[in-house]
């Protein structure tokens, strides 16, 4: 396998340490700049995963709380926004499989749909979005965890092996299985079309 | 030429950019030759386009979604009382008189030494916060150096009793304090007090992380913040000496100030990086 470029050990810049001790002491105006920072990432994360701005606005709030409640015990030893990016995976997916999926992925056999202002291609587009979200929120957790952080924070390989403090190899036999499930339970909808085949 | 089977299996690899040069030329020359594969490695792709094409997020404004956020989050604990305006001293008077009713109530066990594995610890906590906010200013720095500095004779009792949870507390809790009163201790009334402070300070951080490391297994993140603590000290006490009036340096040649500097208080540098809010 491939060796990735060994990331340079993040220790966290000493103001976010600053605001994450004082955070966890209970100063909310030091929470209020660690959330200054990183509502954007969170909220990003969940509109990815959930695909509606108040929804995802709401997540992010549960995100943060629970980010509030477990200060206390956070280690420096594992950068912050990698322990953010974890939290924030493992709330959206939770969020994601209590709601109903809307579109039966068995009504749904279009390919992908390239961007577009078409009312109708816009709105096969969402139908699949949100498909490829279902089909996500139904894997095993392990496989769920590990691709949500790909596909919902846009992690790389490495960090997402840092964010779940597992190996290199792990994070690609992980993702190897999550998207072979996917493929499986997304069927034709990962079919590329004539115009991709190209590719 | 690689077999079918291992093909499939590092497909998703491949198509990720994960592999290897060498394990990528394998790939492609397996796939050059192979119609199945190439038509698996378009479908990876385009499952790859589908996950990454999912949209960010439009453009959220962060003050109601904070204030939103404050309205439900838990209330903890404060350290440090900030101001209650006029209300301050009935604040104040209500939380003594709340402490008296508990210290009647049978809670005098809450001794000022009371560590952090003790039941009452949290009054003691509630203590020092009145007795710092009732304090008169030019008192301030002193109450605050004797809690950093019970702060760190709690965090060496944890290391030694083998809690290092409640030893990261208390060594927060130090770094806080110290966060506090740094403003004071770099212009300090009695500079030389000051520094003797500080070192005590620092002399304690080293018997805390004595503590630490005699448990064989030493607690890193005990470590960690320790050697945060000890940075801060250094940067106060850093900062405070650069504050002094500075030597004119031409070439090798030192030139003392001429005069004394008309100001009495060091002005802030304006290129201090560390300002602090």
């Amino acid at each position: 396998m491939g060796q990735q470029k060994e990331l340079p050990s993040t220790e966290g810049d000493a103001e976010e340490r600053r605001l994450i001790d004082r955070s966890a002491a209970g100063d909310q105006e030091a929470f209020r700049q660690l959330v200054l920072r990183y509502h954007r990432l969170v909220i990003n994360v969940a509109f990815r995963a959930l695909g509606e701005l108040a929804l995802a606005e709401d997540v992010a709030q549960d995100v943060f709380i629970k980010v509030y409640k477990a200060l206390p015990t956070y280690r420096h030893d594992k950068p912050f926004k990698h322990w953010l990016h974890r939290v924030a995976a493992n709330t959206v997916t939770d969020s994601l499989r209590r709601r109903r999926p809307v579109v039966s992925l068995d009504g749904l056999e279009q390919p992908v749909v390239s961007a577009g202002s078409d009312p109708q291609d816009v709105a096969a587009r969402h139908d699949l979005q949100r498909a490829v979200r279902h089909a996500i929120a139904s894997l095993p957790q392990h496989y769920r965890d590990t691709i949500a952080l790909q596909a919902f924070g846009e992690l790389s390989y490495d960090e997402i092996a840092r964010a779940l403090d597992i190996p290199l190899g792990t994070v690609m036999s992980r993702l190897n299985g999550a998207k072979r499930l996917l493929r499986e339970r997304l069927g034709d909808l990962v079919s590329p079309s004539e115009e991709t085949n190209t590719a | 030429m690689l077999s079918h089977a291992t093909t499939r299996d590092w497909l998703i690899p491949y198509a990720d950019g994960m592999l290897a040069v060498d394990e990528r030329r394998r790939i492609d020359g397996h796939i050059a030759g192979c119609a199945t594969c190439a038509g698996e490695l378009r479908e990876v792709r385009e499952l790859n386009l589908l996950l990454v094409t999912l949209p960010p997020a439009p453009p959220v404004a962060f003050a109601p979604f904070w204030l939103n956020l404050q309205a439900v989050l838990p209330q903890r604990r404060l350290l440090r009382m900030p101001g209650f305006g006029r209300y301050r001293r009935l604040g104040m008077a209500f939380a003594v008189a709340a402490i008296g009713v508990l210290a009647a109530g049978g809670t005098a066990l809450a001794a000022p030494s009371a560590l952090p594995d003790n039941p009452f610890y949290p009054v003691k906590q509630l203590e020092e916060g009145v007795r710092l906010a009732l304090a008169p200013t030019n008192e301030r720095l002193t109450i605050q150096l004797q809690l950093a500095s019970e702060r760190l004779r709690e965090a060496q009792a944890m290391a030694a009793n083998h809690k290092p949870l409640l030893a990261e507390n208390s060594l927060r809790d130090f770094r806080v304090i110290v966060d506090d009163a740094a403003a004071a201790l770099k212009n300090p009334a009695d500079p030389k007090k000051a520094k003797e402070a500080l070192h005590a300070l620092h002399l304690k951080l080293d018997a805390v992380e004595r503590e630490n490391a005699n448990r064989g297994d030493d607690d890193q993140d005990v470590k960690q913040l320790i050697a945060a603590a000890n940075v801060e000290l250094d940067r106060i006490e850093r900062e405070d000496a650069d504050a002094a009036p500075p030597v004119l340096v031409i070439g090798e040649q030192a030139t003392p100030q001429p005069t004394p500097r008309p100001t009495p208080r060091p002005t802030p540098r304006p290129s201090d990086k560390d300002h602090r809010d």
